[in-house]
């Protein structure tokens, strides 16, 4: 194994685990007020919003491009997770519909 | 750890597997092109963890660029952890550091929105998290390896497999949405996500966005003076 790699990983490894690391760490020593409590209890949503949009509008280089296949499959996955919750029946379906328009579009 | 609540997390991770398989295939087979072996494939998902990081260091590599530049952007892409730990972190409040380094150490997007589709089941339950987190990076180091080692055979751009992660983040999206608030700061997190992305370099915008969103969402929240 070539020094530079291992470097390289090993250098990679310890900037990605320091924000995994502290907050849980030494937050959950602190005693949070309420307000912020509160707000965080909407980063999930705003988080997953902020993946989930540019997937639809940005092409794999970046550009700001509507992908229609992407957008086709997504509107379904949508209706079927707020009627049924289910996260594998939802991932299914949404490789199912992908799948298929992928031999119409 | 008890067993139970292990195998109920490892349970959880399925979806999160079906996506991972593919993508950690893809990341392979681009690893081997720039020049990886497939034991360096396997140690970069085994330490690093992080698929949007790992693919821009394939593509730097493959560009000629040295370790420290790739370490840095690295660094900014991992940010957005920051708040997804911070987040777990009020569901956890009576464990042993170690308990926390294990579990924070392999903190994902996937596992983090899964974990928060039902935080009953995580609520000081290091068990079902561990099971979760485990079951998803072994599926990330064996559909990397996997696809260093067996290279092309695989079209991993076949059956939808292309769709699988954003449909999970898609019904994980829709899952979060418990009250009107919520739908208001979803629509408004995916528009300025898009201002964001368009606007700044790198993966600022969901740094940006959660921060936006999320303090939008308290004054939402503070001026109607309700609670969820």
């Amino acid at each position: 194994m070539r020094i530079s790699i291992l470097i390289l990983i090993l250098g990679m490894g310890i900037v990605t685990i320091l924000p995994r690391f502290f907050p849980m760490a030494f937050l959950t020593r602190w005693v949070i007020p309420e307000r912020v409590r509160v707000g965080l209890g909407y980063i999930p949503i705003s988080i997953l919003s902020a993946i989930v949009f540019p997937i639809l509008f940005f092409n794999e280089g970046g550009k700001v491009e509507i992908q229609p296949h992407y957008l086709l499959s997504a509107i379904p996955v949508f209706i079927f997770t707020w009627k049924v919750k289910s996260l594998w029946g939802s991932v299914v379906l949404g490789m199912l519909i992908y799948w298929g328009l992928g031999s119409i579009l | 750890m008890d067993n139970p609540q292990f195998k109920a997390g490892a349970k959880a991770a399925l979806p999160i597997v079906l996506g991972y398989l593919p993508v950690g295939m893809a990341f392979g087979i681009l690893a081997r092109k720039a020049g990886l072996t497939t034991f360096e494939v396997g140690l970069m998902s085994l330490l690093v963890y992080a698929g949007a990081s790992q693919f821009i260091a394939i593509e730097m590599i493959s560009k000629g660029i040295s370790w420290f530049p790739i370490v840095i952007a690295t660094f900014f892409i991992n940010l957005r952890h920051l708040l997804m730990s911070s987040t777990l972190s009020l569901y956890f409040n009576r464990h042993s550091l170690r308990t926390l380094g294990l579990l924070s150490a392999q903190l994902t997007d996937e596992s983090f929105a899964v974990a928060m589709s039902d935080t009953s089941k995580i609520s000081n339950r290091p068990g079902y998290l561990f099971g979760l987190q485990v079951t998803s990076q072994v599926a990330w180091i064996a559909g990397s390896v996997g696809g260093a080692f067996f290279g092309g055979l695989i079209n991993h751009k076949g059956y939808g497999l292309p769709f699988a992660l954003p449909s999970l983040f898609i019904c994980l999206l829709v899952i979060q949405i418990k009250t009107i608030h919520h739908f208001w700061v979803l629509i408004l997190a995916g528009v300025s996500s898009l201002i964001f992305k368009w606007a700044l370099p790198g993966n600022w915008y969901i740094i940006l966005t959660a921060f936006l969103a999320t303090g939008i969402g308290m004054v939402i929240e503070t001026a109607r003076g309700d609670k969820r």
